[in-house]
């Protein structure tokens, strides 16, 4: 019978060591595609384009000015809710700041995940 | 008689079986499986370049000038509007892609009900596409006439219309 050879511990203590940290350090790749994933899919899923049309359309019938228009904007609240289960608002409203006139203009935005607001003055 | 020598061996070659089995299951977890339930994928980058498209067309070329898209739209062009959102949609630095379209008009009606009504595609729908939909706002200064015909309840006062495009992979 062969006698227990305790000699090359120290190699097998390395070995696992290096275990171990391969076990952490696939731990870490495990996770890096599902936080990749859905912080991409977050970015993604914000209304930037919708948003972005609401705004563009309102600061042309603004600056055309036609902000006032209360036909121009049952459309756009309409045509946002029925279409888009959106909604959306907006006002202008002329204001003075040091001697300049502006519209202020006010953007509301909800699509029942997503809410934005924005108030900015247009001349 | 059992023999009982060199139980660490056996002991070591138990925790390394765990070390080896868990680092296995970590990484065969790691690979992802594309499932039907992650087509949103793609779906997000169609409409990242439906919306790019319909953006392109709602830029005038010039100052003060119409775009093209409320152009196609005051006038109520299907044909023009159909070659050149295609053109757009498929454009490619080789060749052209398979994209397919259908486009539609919503529209807030004399009746004050929202109607939707088609303004031309370019291929016949199965049923069984996988579609996204991307949208535009455009501003038109009067009922559409012209090029077409658009339907008789269109109201004949400057108003918002939204331009609405089904876009699948053909």
């Amino acid at each position: 019978m062969a006698r227990l050879d305790d000699e090359g511990q120290w190699i097998v203590m390395m070995g696992f060591l290096v275990a171990v940290s391969i076990f952490f350090l696939a731990l870490i790749i495990n996770q890096a595609t599902l936080v990749g994933q859905t912080t991409a899919e977050g970015v993604l899923e914000f209304p930037k384009s919708e948003i972005r049309d609401l705004q563009s359309e309102v600061y042309t019938i603004v600056e055309n000015g036609d902000g006032d228009s209360s036909a121009l904007r049952e459309d756009i609240r309409a045509l946002e809710l029925a279409r888009k289960n959106t909604i959306v608002n907006y006002s202008a409203a002329l204001e003075t700041k040091s001697g300049i006139a502006y519209d202020k203009t006010t953007i509301h935005f909800n699509n029942g995940v997503t809410t934005y607001d924005e108030t900015v003055y247009l001349r | 008689m059992v023999d009982d020598s060199a139980q660490l061996y056996t002991m070591e070659g138990i925790a390394a079986a765990f070390v080896i089995l868990a680092t296995v299951y970590l990484v065969a977890g790691t690979t992802s499986i594309y499932t039907p339930g992650d087509s949103h994928i793609t779906d997000m980058q169609l409409e990242v370049l439906g919306n790019d498209v319909l953006l392109v067309m709602d830029t005038p070329t010039e100052e003060a000038e119409e775009s093209n898209l409320a152009h196609y739209l005051g006038t109520w062009n299907t044909t023009d509007f159909r070659s050149e959102f295609g053109g757009l949609l498929n454009d490619t630095y080789t060749g052209s892609d398979t994209l397919r379209f259908a486009a539609f008009v919503s529209y807030n009606t004399t009746g004050g009900t929202i109607n939707t009504t088609s303004f031309g595609s370019d291929g016949g729908k199965t049923g069984y596409e996988q579609m996204v939909r991307v949208t535009k706002l455009v501003t038109i200064p009067n009922k559409p006439a012209g090029a077409g015909t658009p339907p008789v309840d269109f109201r004949n006062v400057p108003q918002v219309v939204m331009a609405e495009v089904l876009i699948w992979r053909g």
